[in-house]
């Protein structure tokens, strides 16, 4: 779907993008994940033709990025923005008018979006009327409504309440099932990961990490679980099976995080503890995304 | 529908239905008409007051003939003795006595003239002016001649001003029209390019400072989004523009009716114009008054070609400037920054509006005059002001061309600065900052 190749954005004090290539996949959703000051809002704005690289290409279905493609691009700043005084219907309408929508055509499907997310009668409403998440919907529908083959949202949920943030987290899905695909860029990891299927973390201009989620996991996974028993069991008798990394006892049950030795599995931790335990639960420990950003940074920043 | 068609309707729309400029178009007229009214008013109310009424107790013997009266001046004969007068002078309808005592003509003594505030000097002079002239007349038809021979001895000397045009076609003109035209369409000129190139570099501002500016730039070349604004804010004016001068000119003919009525705005264009002092007796009634000959110079001014002119000039200087006034919106962050960067782009602007309306105004044809109206900086305030004295085709046909150049290189400079500075946030923009822009890459 989107191919980056070889980015390189030069600003005067220094450099936002250095070599920097990925690929979307269609109908994928990517996470560009970094830091502030990262580079992400740099490169997306070469995506959506806002800037131009100095050297290297972006390509959109083999082709390489032209006006012909605004249409194709859906882009939702990180910094939201919308005209203060024009009533929504209308700043809806120009919007998509400007993306090559013709009048009837924006109309109907504004009205489906109104009615869809609970908006029926804000098109006389301007947007200094409207709290912070209510102008977070009406940009979200503004950004989807010319039904973009690739939808961009920088930040995505920042700003949303709870309850928008997970009504716009269905559209997403719906559309997504529907082929679209969707770049996410953001600084809080947390809030995309479960969301995602690809991503690329960038940090210091640099794409320092990309792949599908699960790959990328299973690469950080170290074979560590938490078992949660009651009853005494003496570590010693663990050994060569598993190592105990921190017990953490409760009244009501003994929690602790074990690391499995080479060769062995789950199923002969189990088979050693129900001889003696109580067990209540045994979990693998899933290093989350920001986990594994924040040890690679540290790895990247000690070998720099 | 192309963008940019769509982005110009965008601006034009938005303003035009806003409140204000609903507000300040149709309050202005009414505004200007009301000035014009109370002007016409007043000078009316003037007219009619400074009307100084003179009771003339008056012993003397040899002057029988009565002092004439006026439209200044009206001179009542009273048979009351002096003494009386006097007591009743704040009561009765009149402002002053005059005394003329029983003197001897070839040597006058003892003239008073009383009155409740003191006489102004030219009312003194105009009162001995008329009693010397009774005396020289009864001199004069005493030496032998009549009556019609004296009223042929003077003759009203009236100047008819005449503009040899082309081919030394004679045509009306009056300096005092073309001079008027010549100010208000400097005035109007400064003005709109100020408020409307003001209004442009607002529109940047608040794109920027609402952050739409990137969902823009994502649909959008930034060039179209800048052209867009200033092409709709463009129309704007011009629509502004067209409604006053039909208000205005509706307003104005009713308020004047208003104000003061028909006959008598008839009755002060004929008499409130005339000099005091000439006014002789049996002088011709049918002197043609200064008011009337600027009105048929305004006619010969071709009114039409001034318009035309002033268009083209307030769309060349309007897009002249306002490309500045968007580089300067697109390289702050809020208007309070924008202090800096006015003063350089104000500066050619204002000293244009103020040599047009001095020295220009003083002598059209000269050579300040000449480079002020080429020079696209100062030109749409100087041609206009030089139009209604007559400025030769070629000079005009060059000044245009000029500013037509000018304004596409102020909207190539500007738009380079343009489309770095609308994404560039929170950075404090500076002269050396935008002359680096100007060479960026887009």
């Amino acid at each position: 779907m989107l191919s980056v190749q070889n980015i390189v954005k030069q600003y005067v004090a220094h450099r936002a993008l250095d070599d920097v290539s990925l690929e979307v996949q269609k109908g994928k959703i990517f996470g560009l994940l970094g830091p502030n000051g990262a580079g992400k809002t740099s490169l997306i704005r070469i995506i959506t033709q806002i800037t131009a690289p100095d050297s290297g290409q972006v390509l959109l279905k083999g082709e390489r990025l032209n006006t012909s493609h605004i249409g194709n691009i859906g882009y939702l700043p990180e910094e939201r923005g919308l005209y203060k005084k024009m009533q929504i219907g209308e700043q809806i309408l120009y919007l998509s008018k400007l993306k090559g929508l013709n009048t009837a055509e924006a109309t109907r499907r504004i009205r489906f979006w109104f009615e869809k997310l609970d908006m029926v009668n804000w098109w006389d409403k301007k947007v200094e009327d409207l709290s912070k998440g209510m102008q977070q919907k009406v940009q979200f529908v503004a950004t989807v409504l010319h039904s973009p083959e690739l939808v961009i949202l920088d930040e995505p949920f920042s700003g949303f309440d709870p309850v928008n943030a997970d009504l716009i987290k269905n559209e997403i899905l719906e559309l997504n099932e529907q082929g679209t695909t969707f770049i996410f860029s953001t600084h809080r990891m947390e809030s995309v990961e479960e969301l995602c299927d690809d991503i690329a973390l960038i940090h210091r201009s640099k794409k320092v990490l990309d792949g599908s989620v699960e790959a990328i996991r299973d690469r950080y996974k170290s074979n560590t679980y938490a078992v949660s028993y009651s009853g005494a069991f003496d570590q010693a008798l663990a050994s060569g099976i598993f190592e105990v990394l921190q017990t953490e006892p409760a009244r009501s049950a003994t929690t602790m995080n074990i690391k499995i030795s080479e060769g062995r599995t789950a199923n002969d931790v189990l088979a050693l503890l129900l001889n003696h335990v109580q067990v209540y639960s045994l979990n693998e420990v899933v290093p989350s995304m920001n986990e594994i950003f924040i040890e690679h940074v540290r790895k990247t920043d000690q070998e720099s | 529908m192309s963008k940019i068609s769509l982005i110009i309707r965008r601006e034009y729309f938005s303003r035009v239905r806003k409140k204000s400029f609903i507000i300040m178009t149709f309050l202005t007229p009414v505004i200007i008409a009301f000035f014009y009214g109370l002007i016409f008013y007043f000078s009316y109310k003037e007219i009619k007051d400074s009307h100084d009424r003179i009771v003339v107790v008056n012993e003397n013997t040899t002057l029988t003939e009565p002092l004439a009266s006026d439209k200044n001046i009206q001179y009542t004969y009273s048979q009351e003795p002096l003494a009386t007068l006097k007591k009743k002078i704040d009561k009765a309808g009149f402002d002053y006595i005059l005394y003329l005592p029983d003197f001897d003509i070839s040597a006058p003594r003892g003239i008073q003239l009383f009155g409740s505030k003191q006489a102004g000097l030219s009312l003194n002079n105009r009162v001995a002016d008329d009693v010397e002239a009774q005396i020289r007349n009864y001199k004069l038809r005493q030496s032998g001649i009549t009556q019609q021979q004296l009223d042929k001895l003077s003759s009203p000397v009236t100047i008819d001003t005449k503009k040899l045009g082309d081919a030394g076609k004679e045509e009306d003109s009056s300096a005092g029209a073309s001079t008027i035209i010549a100010f208000v369409a400097g005035v109007l000129m400064f003005m709109f390019i100020m408020l409307y190139g003001v209004q442009v570099m607002r529109g940047v501002i608040e794109e920027k400072t609402n952050r739409i500016i990137e969902v823009m730039i994502s649909s959008v070349k930034p060039f179209q989004l800048m052209m867009g604004k200033i092409i709709g804010i463009a129309l704007v004016g011009l629509t502004q523009f067209m409604l006053w001068i039909v208000l205005t000119m509706a307003i104005s003919t009713v308020a004047v009716g208003l104000f003061v009525g028909k006959d008598e705005a008839k009755k002060m264009a004929q008499t409130g114009v005339n000099t005091p002092g000439n006014a002789l007796p049996g002088q011709d009634a049918a002197q043609k008054s200064p008011v009337e000959g600027i009105q048929k110079s305004l006619a010969h001014l071709e009114v039409g070609k001034i318009l035309g002119v002033f268009v083209f000039f307030f769309l060349g200087g309007y897009l002249f400037y306002s490309s500045l006034y968007a580089a300067i919106g697109s390289a702050v962050d809020s208007e309070t920054e924008t202090q800096q960067f006015m003063m350089p782009v104000m500066m050619p602007l204002l000293f244009g509006y103020a040599l047009s309306l001095s020295v220009v105004t003083n002598d059209p044809y000269g050579q300040v005059a000449f480079w002020l109206s080429m020079v696209p900086f100062t030109s749409p305030i100087a041609m206009v002001v030089r139009m209604p004295y007559g400025v030769p085709a070629w000079e005009l046909a060059l000044s245009m061309g000029i500013l037509v150049l000018g304004f596409i290189g102020t909207v190539w400079f500007a738009a380079r600065i343009y489309r770095v500075g609308i994404l560039m946030y929170g950075k404090k923009a500076s002269f050396r900052e935008m002359i680096r822009w100007f060479t960026y890459r887009a």
